[in-house]
């Protein structure tokens, strides 16, 4: 008896890593520029002195050596954009997605931040789509 | 949580846990809250004005113009960005700084407002140069924010003022004087 109550743990640790699973979560700007800089810092010193973050100079400049950037460099490389990227589009999509929910429970709520604070305090909120949206945006 | 060595703070009523020191680790949320404290008194900023006075002071100072001391009374906050010795290239281990500022901007209770990106350097060097080298490394940042963090370069203004306003006057060449000042300037318009 003591067995299957173990083993019905884990098939529900299971489940509820693949539910997790299913849907990729987004980081912040600062963790996916800290993984640029830890994974990529020797190569960037190396092959791209004087250059900058901005205008997508370091991406070009180590797409550009590719054959001499570390292989953790350039798997990094991809994920780091794909990460800013998830984050900016789950950041402008709040607006949209969260827009129903705004009105039936933050009715009345001026300005943004306020009805981020006001989304935030409301439980049926977290359990929804839009709730869902605040997380991937990083505003919790 | 984002955890970061800060410079000096100096801001307006900013709220801080006592005792802490010059040097600390802000998460993200207070960093929102620091900048987002908008006084209805706050003055409006000239900033063509502060570059002019800037370029008039170079090897003078400009702690006592009033123009300039205007900006303290604003929210902000000051960070350390490290770059290549004489070049605008970010470091890499500063990378987390800008991306931590681009979190913080990011976010719905900061995303009416505009800033003020202000550079400073040591005195070590020449102070034309330092002013040149602040004007163009306050630019560099302003550009990552707007491009790979995808900021709305109108709520982005670099001013660089050189070597002119040390956070440390008894020791114009320390360390502590080279770094980066985000001043909260208000609504968007």
């Amino acid at each position: 008896m003591k067995k299957l109550g173990l083993f019905g743990g884990a098939v529900l640790i299971a489940l509820l890593t693949l539910t997790a699973a299913t849907r990729a979560d987004t980081i912040s700007y600062a963790d996916a520029v800290t993984t640029l800089a830890t994974d990529c810092g020797t190569d960037i010193k190396k092959f791209c002195k004087g250059m900058n973050l901005g205008g997508g100079r370091i991406q070009s400049c180590l797409e550009g050596h590719a054959g001499k950037v570390s292989p953790t460099c350039t798997a990094s490389l991809a994920s780091v954009v794909t990460s800013i990227r998830a984050r900016l589009a789950a950041q402008s999509s709040f607006a949209a997605i969260c827009k129903h929910d705004a009105a039936q429970y933050c009715k009345g709520v001026k300005g943004e931040g306020n009805v981020l604070s006001c989304l935030n305090k409301a439980k049926r909120v977290n359990e929804g789509q839009c709730g869902q949206a605040i997380t991937d945006a990083g505003w919790r | 949580m984002m955890n970061l060595r800060f410079g000096t703070l100096l801001t307006v009523g900013l709220m801080m846990a006592p005792g802490q020191a010059s040097a600390q680790e802000l998460s993200d949320k207070q960093l929102i809250r620091t900048l987002g404290r908008v006084e209805g008194a706050a003055p409006a900023i000239d900033v063509a004005l502060l570059v002019q006075e800037a370029a008039a002071s170079a090897g003078k100072g400009v702690a006592s113009l009033p123009d300039w001391q205007n900006l303290s009374k604003l929210s902000q906050l000051i960070v350390e960005i490290e770059f290549e010795n004489d070049s605008v290239a970010i470091e890499p281990k500063s990378y987390r700084t800008v991306g931590m500022i681009a979190d913080a901007l990011h976010h719905p209770n900061l995303r009416r407002y505009k800033f003020l990106v202000v550079g400073h350097t040591s005195s070590t060097g020449d102070a034309k140069h330092n002013l040149m080298l602040s004007q163009k490394r306050a630019d560099a940042i302003t550009e990552a924010l707007s491009t790979t963090f995808a900021i709305a370069p109108d709520r982005l203004i670099a001013i660089g003022v050189g070597e002119e306003w040390p956070v440390d006057p008894a020791n114009p060449q320390a360390a502590d004087n080279r770094r980066v000042q985000l001043v909260n300037l208000g609504l968007v318009r």
